[in-house]
């Protein structure tokens, strides 16, 4: 006990020396809570839009003007014609395009199909795929009151959008292909009408998304990365040999040197909390004690990991670039900032390994949800799990490594 | 008959497979006198030591230390040697007195009962015990560490090149410190490049290419060397080295320091006009040849030509 207790004390004494670590400790998670949530945003909040009007009719310019009712369209004006949107985008002024065909309004009244051409700018596929979808919901509101005042008029109106990629922008071989898709059949849609609801997240505040997933990395990050680099350098400068023939314990080193770490982790984990809690105004819904018990067994599972990469590396630089390359395995697996849904299956798989994803999972259930113990059972089941083999394999690894 | 402190039969260790770093190794070490493991580097000494402090596994054969066996009882082994890493290796970010507090709770030691054995080290350091270790002078950090091994009052100490890079006063200074840990009951088993170290050994091993190639006392490796030993001072080593390698004498030339070495293996009364002769006829300018009593390094130059 003795034994472990001045291992404690040698490791908090080191870490409160080192001001590059201390520095890690106290400004990673500041800058990564005052920057991260402000800049990783998917929402649009301005979108540059053009248009090409061949048509010169009163509902191509009520088209036209219900854009400039939205906070997030700044019209750059009507143009003349294709080369000269070509040329506006090519030089990012502007992000989308609309055209409307000849006849437009006679093919209305006249209950034949007809198409709006929308082009954007898919260099940010996001911000063109947004662009289109508001696009789609103005000009289809649009519709719907058009049908609502003209009721025989059984009329469809197509919008199609076409995105294009960044390959064809630089040949400039921009072509908006018109090819009808998802036609609206205004006459349903009068009468059918959507309204959202977004649960666990009402406002669909992206930072509600992005808070979380700042904590899982700080705690990641102590519990892996500093642990990973810390036993290394005891075998750069040498002192493990020194410790080596004392007679301590294989697990009574490991566990001095966990218990720090594992105690830090907690502390800033802590502290995430509280930032998360009076500047973005995100309180755990679930219970307290049930986070950080999960946090704790995560925890173990990233100091064991940590270790072990130390343990397999021959210096600091080496495994940094393992942890390096795990964390960004884990991160773009795990759900973190962008949906596990779209993967395939293989990657979901993979992420059956990624500790991170069950945390994420556990993390997003807890705060955001107010989930029980019950649903968050298998995945602290799988994380203890990780944690005991991850960390038999650091002791044996170690055990191998020094005897 | 006292019993061995270390008892070491057939070791071999080789690395990766082909790098043969110890073949074939037997010695003992009696208890209570300082060892010498002299020999240059690469020679195997740091991975016998490694062997030694249960640090490393042979491939094969025996090592006790006290009646314990280094692989089985390693445990044991650990509670009774205090070990010096040939390089520094306490915590530079600690400081003085917590590398020191820190080691003696590693060996489950106390500070105050051993203070006496480490007293006369310890009061050279102790003004700077605030100090960090890593700010240390190179001499300090050498007592500190061997504060740091002794602190649990080691039946053996094992030292791995402990004067290696340290200043001729300092060396000294180390070596009148080993003398009194010695007196203190402690077997000390030091390494060395250093063949002039090795005469304050009570005994030696001279170990080449991972084999031992003698064990005695330094005293008895000058008694039994065979030549007559011969130095000079010549203005050109090089160009001498080439013409002795004609030389028509049974000899052996080496440089050593800024002079040069003969040893010859002949009857001196006519090998010298000879060899003046040989000398001359190759217009090598030479001052005069003296006779010198041989060193621990003149010895192991021969052992190792002869085993040749």
């Amino acid at each position: 006990m003795r034994t472990i207790l001045i291992l404690i004390k040698k490791e908090f004494l080191q870490v409160f020396r080192n001001p590059l670590l201390l520095s890690i400790l106290v400004v990673a998670p500041l800058v990564e809570f005052m920057i991260f949530p402000f800049c990783a945003d998917y929402e649009i909040k301005v979108l540059n839009i053009a248009f090409i009007d061949n048509d010169r009719s009163q509902i191509s310019k009520d088209i036209i003007h219900s854009f400039n009712s939205s906070e997030i369209f700044v019209s750059k004006g009507l143009l003349d014609n294709k080369e000269e949107a070509d040329e506006m985008m090519k030089h990012d002024q502007i992000d989308l395009l609309i055209e409307i065909p000849i006849n437009f309004e006679n093919n209305l009244y006249n209950n034949e199909n007809t198409q709006i051409a929308v082009t954007a700018n898919a260099i940010n596929s996001v911000k063109a795929g947004i662009g289109t979808g508001y696009v789609q919901e103005i000009i289809g509101g649009y519709m719907q009151d058009f049908a609502a005042m003209h009721t025989p008029a059984n009329m469809q109106a197509a919008i199609s959008s076409a995105n294009e990629t960044a390959a064809q922008q630089k040949q400039g071989q921009r072509q908006a292909a018109a090819v009808p898709s998802a036609p609206i059949r205004t006459t349903n849609a009068a009468k059918v009408n959507i309204s959202n609801i977004y649960w666990y997240n009402e406002q669909m505040n992206y930072k509600n998304l992005i808070v979380p997933g700042i904590l899982v990395i700080l705690v990641t990050l102590i519990g892996c990365y500093v642990t990973a680099l810390n036993l290394v350098r005891e075998k750069e400068i040498g002192t493990i040999e020194q410790v080596n023939v004392t007679p301590i314990r294989k697990w009574q080193f490991l566990l001095g040197k966990m218990i720090p770490f594992w105690l830090l982790g907690m502390a800033e984990f802590g502290a995430g909390l509280i930032i998360m809690k009076f500047i973005f105004g995100i309180s755990v819904q679930g219970s307290l004690p049930l986070l950080l018990g999960i946090t704790a067994i995560y925890l173990f599972v990233m100091l064991g990991l940590g270790f072990f990469i130390s343990s397999v590396s021959e210096n600091q630089l080496q495994s940094m670039f393992i942890v390096l390359f795990l964390f960004i395995v884990f991160v773009l697996l795990s759900g973190v900032f962008t949906p596990t849904e779209g993967m395939p299956g293989w990657a979901h798989k993979i992420n059956y390994l990624n500790p991170m994803s069950f945390y994420i999972e556990v993390i997003k259930k807890i705060i955001l949800k107010g989930s029980a113990f019950e649903s968050v059972m298998t995945e602290t089941i799988v994380l203890s799990v990780m944690a005991v083999i991850i960390n038999t394999g650091a002791v044996v690894s170690y055990r191998e490594a020094s005897k | 008959m006292s019993v061995s402190a270390i008892s070491i039969k057939g070791v071999n260790k080789t690395y990766e497979g082909k790098i043969e770093a110890l073949k074939d190794i037997n010695l003992d070490v009696e208890e209570g006198e300082v060892f010498g493991l002299v020999g240059p580097d690469g020679a195997g000494k740091s991975t016998l030591f490694n062997i030694l402090t249960t640090l490393l596994l042979p491939d094969s054969g025996q090592i006790k230390v006290f009646l314990m066996d280094a692989v089985r009882d390693y445990k044991s082994i650990r509670q009774i040697i205090g070990y010096l890493p040939g390089t520094f290796s306490l915590y530079p970010d600690l400081s003085v007195q917590e590398n020191l507090d820190f080691f003696a709770v590693m060996y489950k030691s106390d500070i105050e009962e051993n203070m006496s054995l480490i007293e006369p080290i310890w009061k050279q350091i102790s003004p700077f015990k605030d100090r960090k270790a890593g700010k240390l002078s190179g001499g300090m950090k050498q007592k500190l560490a061997l504060c740091c091994a002794l602190i649990h009052r080691p039946s053996i100490l094992f030292l791995d090149e402990p004067t290696t890079g340290v200043d001729p006063v300092s060396r000294k200074e180390f070596w009148d410190i080993l003398k009194s840990i010695r007196q203190q009951n402690i077997t000390v088993v030091v390494s060395t490049p250093y063949m002039d170290e090795a005469t304050r050994c009570d005994r030696i091993a001279l170990i080449q290419d991972g084999r031992i190639i003698g064990i005695n006392p330094p005293q008895t490796f000058i008694n039994n060397f065979k030549g007559k030993l011969y130095t000079f001072k010549s203005e050109n080593i090089f160009s001498l080295l080439k013409v002795m390698e004609q030389c028509p004498l049974n000899c052996n030339y080496y440089p050593y320091g800024e002079h040069c070495h003969v040893a010859f293996y002949e009857d001196m009364q006519e090998a010298l006009p000879k060899f003046e002769a040989f000398l001359q006829e190759h217009h090598q300018t030479y001052e005069t040849i003296t006779p010198i009593d041989p060193s621990v390094e003149d010895c192991f130059i021969e052992i190792v030509t002869h085993s040749n």
